[in-house]
């Protein structure tokens, strides 16, 4: 049996933190711009997503949704993530 | 081989985003000489030629929110060298304060990189900081931004890149350097990289690319890994780069502390990562855990990158923008990094480049190094880079700390 005795208090993030139409940064950019070349191993799965432009995407919000797309693609053993 | 080291059975990386080890931990040295934080009086000059001296007032988030500090290659460089583009130039870290202004144009807000952590508002980093190890000499592999840097954990090179371009995977077939976990595989070891869910995703989109599903997880699967004591031998755990809405609608921080990012929601990821290997006593005595960031995201250290072995590629001038090729042979800046286990002495402070005699210097070879020379007896092909660069299961000792004296985090 673990024996927790010394323990340290974690602050909870506050709920304003949370911003997905923040402009997006180039680690957004960049990762987006690979996921969509990993695509083409993929090209008559992905027909649909390869039609959006990753240049066009701006806020966090948009890229979620790209990454969201492609990744289930291209790992489909996925389990869901947990939410605040 | 000590106690500790014939006990491991796993070795498990978080590796975080774009703070430097001054900016997070400087203020370390304040209660502790060994820590080679800062004095208080370490200063750049502003574009205008006024003093800026570090400050200890970093905040959580709205501080970096307008412009993300620049750490691409050319911006490190004016970091480190100040505009000086002689030859044999002296590194000085002074020009942080005005690579940072040719983004904002505004002098007040240029003077943000200065501004360093209160080691209270820190607990969980600062904590595992000062009851584990602490490496005074731990620096992200090239003066560059995350993507090659993430590259040397996965590879030991970069194969010559030193910007976000991933797409080297051409090069890494040519050359038959695989990914440690490819190595772990192909030798019937265990290994995985756990990205947290589909909206983040992975930066190491290759092996995706290359279709090795079997080598991903997701954020999840590792939790109920740790909980089962399924993890594999080798495990490199990625944070969530970005805010975004789960499938039920809820809020998804993103806790990588990329600026600008909260600070705090990346101290709560840390410190879940850590419980889940703490709480599990099958995990525990035989895990090491080891917290490192991949670059220093343009925010201030005052420790010059040391000079470094060469990984025999060489990025041309015109890749690099500064007007000179790179050839791979200096570190990029410092960041910090923190090995867990039960059986490091409590509150050792590895020293760096400080210490002429017995300084130690880590980077991010160092990690497919360690994995690859414990599990695997050395056996791969790897760069001569990674083959020199150090391991750190040394400081694994015979003693093992007893439980209670062990800390845990209330989230």
């Amino acid at each position: 049996m673990t024996n927790l005795s010394r323990r340290i208090q974690v602050p909870k993030t506050p709920g304003e933190s949370f911003d997905p139409d923040r402009s997006a940064s180039d680690l957004d950019r960049s990762q987006a711009l690979h996921l969509r070349e990993a695509l083409f191993k993929h090209l008559q799965m992905v027909a649909e997503a390869l039609a959006i432009d990753p240049r066009s995407l701006e806020t966090e919000s948009e890229f979620s949704d790209y990454a969201r797309r492609v990744t289930a693609i291209l790992h489909p053993h996925v389990v869901k993530a947990a939410t605040k | 081989m000590t106690q500790g080291l014939g006990q491991l059975k796993r070795i498990v990386v978080l590796m975080m985003e774009n703070r430097s080890f001054d900016h997070m931990l400087g203020g370390l040295r304040a209660t502790d000489v060994r820590v080679e934080g800062l004095a208080g009086d370490e200063s750049n000059l502003d574009a205008k030629g006024n003093p800026v001296q570090v400050q200890k007032v970093a905040k959580f988030q709205g501080q970096l929110d307008k412009h993300d500090p620049d750490h691409h290659f050319p911006g490190v460089d004016l970091q480190i060298f100040d505009g000086n583009k002689a030859t044999g130039r002296e590194a000085t870290m002074k020009g942080f304060v005005k690579s940072y202004y040719t983004q904002t144009n505004d002098l007040k807000s240029s003077h943000a990189v200065m501004y360093y952590f209160d080691p209270k508002n820190l607990p969980v980093l600062i904590a595992l900081a000062t009851e584990y190890v602490l490496f005074n000499g731990w620096f992200s592999s090239i003066p560059g931004p995350t993507i090659c840097n993430r590259a040397f954990a996965h590879y030991g090179t970069s194969f010559g890149q030193i910007s976000m371009d991933m797409l080297y995977v051409r090069k890494s077939l040519k050359d038959k350097i695989l990914t440690v976990y490819e190595r772990m595989r192909n030798a019937g070891h265990s290994a995985k990289l756990y990205y947290y869910d589909q909206p983040s995703s992975t930066m190491e989109v290759l092996n995706l690319l290359q279709r090795q599903p079997q080598l991903f997880g997701t954020f999840e699967q590792f939790l109920g890994d740790c909980k089962t004591a399924s993890l594999p031998e080798y495990s490199f755990v990625e944070p969530c780069y970005r805010d975004h809405y789960g499938d039920d609608g809820g809020a998804i921080l993103a806790s990588d502390q990329h600026p600008d990012h909260d600070v705090r929601e990346g101290e709560r990821f840390i410190a879940t990562v850590y419980n889940a290997i703490r709480t599990n006593p099958d995990l525990w005595n035989s895990t090491a855990l080891l917290i490192v960031y991949d670059e220093h995201g343009g925010l201030y250290d005052h420790v010059v990158p040391p000079l470094c072995t060469p990984d025999g590629y060489v990025a041309a001038a015109a890749d690099t923008m500064t007007g000179e090729s790179f050839a791979f042979d200096r570190l990029g800046i410092r960041v910090p990094a923190i090995l867990i286990s039960p059986w490091v002495t409590p509150g050792t402070v590895v020293p760096g480049p400080e210490d002429k005699i017995n300084g130690r210097i880590f980077e991010h070879a160092s990690i497919p190094a360690t994995v690859t020379d414990h599990f695997l007896l050395g056996d791969a092909k790897r760069t001569v880079r990674e083959q020199k660069a150090q391991t750190f299961l040394d400081l694994l000792t015979d003693r093992m700390r007893d439980d209670k004296d062990c800390i845990t985090f209330d989230l």
